[in-house]
């Protein structure tokens, strides 16, 4: 970071411009809206302007924001005692890729309620937003092994509740 | 080179994906068995619609009300992150005696050393390297001094976790940012466990970590 990013700064724009969209869909990922979303990256921001001196560069900057937003998500979450809404709630305003598998993806976002908390914020990073293991792990504060046992547990309990669900109608077997 | 075989038994291993081999010796079994094939094209089913969930949409107020909310609180409390400065006479003075000993530890290796080949790569480079002895005593100096932060860690873990007010927050955040340092320093020190600057970098970040948890305890019982 060039410089603490106070209210006015470059560097507040700058990482609001290059990470904002990416936090806002975690954010709303783990609250399941868009208000909730909003105010999570509003507070998160707070956070990384009030320890923007401590910050020594141990980290990407990216990684380190991406870390308070989710602990900030995480405290949202603790005090409303709450798991995101189920199912998130489709938005007009949120623009969906049209080759996307609909029923399967909305199944997916229902059944990622489900999971354990870090579980599910690894499936988030690494699977939805294309984070590196290596990223996922110091966002996590664990090892990436670790990082890659949370997703790999994600995947298969995703798997075998859409399983039991039908929610792969007629998959295929891989030739 | 011996061929890998995978059956049904690997499924789970194969889909944790730790081992290339194993993974594709399971996909090359799993085109002949419809149970693992299923279960394999489910795995890749929900990887290939898991970017769909990227949510993405305009939120033109989101970043003046940052703004505002940053300006308000640089109004209100200019000194939330300011810990206070008494008792830091205590980490600075271990600090500064640990590095002492490792200093000395160090002018003893240089002057003693004699004409061996690290010495002569003392002399010839720039490079900052330690010898395996030399590390050890840093190592050791440094897992005391992790002990008595791992106690001090302990003592606010509880308060930490149960944090609601700014400054318990604050506090919170910034040690997570210094572990996030340590961490990092670490995993460069291994792979050059001779590197005096990272290793004082490395101190440094852990007499950080001390200071903010001693004015964090004195804050709890203020």
């Amino acid at each position: 970071m060039t410089g603490q990013p106070t209210a006015d700064s470059a560097a507040l724009v700058d990482l609001y411009e290059t990470h904002g969209g990416r936090m806002k869909s975690i954010a709303m990922n783990l609250l399941g809206n868009t208000t909730d979303a909003e105010d999570a990256v509003q507070e998160a921001f707070l956070r990384i302007h009030r320890s923007a001196a401590s910050f020594r560069g141990g980290s990407s900057l990216s990684t380190w924001a991406y870390r308070i937003l989710v602990n900030a998500c995480y405290d949202s979450l603790r005090r409303g005692q709450r798991r995101p809404e189920s199912p998130l709630p489709e938005e007009p305003a949120l623009p969906r890729s049209a080759s996307a598998d609909t029923p399967l993806r909305l199944a997916i976002e229902q059944a990622l309620t489900r999971l354990e908390r870090r579980e599910r914020t690894a499936f988030l990073l690494c699977e939805v937003e294309g984070l590196s293991h290596r990223e996922a792990a110091e966002i996590l504060g664990v090892n990436p092994n670790t990082s890659r046992t949370l997703l790999f547990r994600a995947k298969r309990k995703l798997q075998l509740e859409l399983a039991v669900r039908g929610a792969f109608g007629g998959t295929e077997a891989v030739r | 080179m011996k061929e890998t075989r995978a059956s049904c038994r690997d499924l789970e291993k194969a889909l944790a994906g730790t081992d290339p081999v194993l993974a594709a010796a399971f996909e090359a079994h799993a085109s002949g068995c419809p149970a693992c094939g299923r279960e394999l094209a489910e795995f890749r089913r929900i990887e290939s619609v898991a970017p769909s969930l990227h949510r993405a949409w305009d939120s033109p107020d989101l970043l003046p009300r940052i703004r505002q909310a940053i300006a308000e609180e640089s109004a209100r409390a200019p000194e939330l992150a300011t810990p206070p400065t008494r008792w830091r006479w205590v980490p600075a003075v271990s600090f500064a005696a640990l590095f002492g000993l490792a200093a000395i530890g160090l002018w003893v290796f240089r002057n003693g050393a004699g004409r061996d080949p690290l010495s002569e790569h003392w002399r010839t480079t720039k490079a900052p390297v330690l010898t395996d002895e030399a590390i050890e005593e840093v190592d050791a100096a440094e897992r005391t001094y992790l002990a008595s932060i791992e106690k001090l860690s302990r003592l606010a873990e509880p308060t930490l976790a149960g944090a609601s007010s700014p400054v318990l927050v604050n506090y919170r955040e910034k040690l997570e940012v210094l572990d996030s340092a340590i961490n990092e320093l670490k995993t460069s020190i291994d792979q050059n466990r001779g590197n005096t600057h990272l290793r004082r970098e490395l101190l440094a970040v852990y007499q950080e970590k001390q200071r903010t948890l001693e004015s964090l305890m004195k804050e709890v019982k203020s």
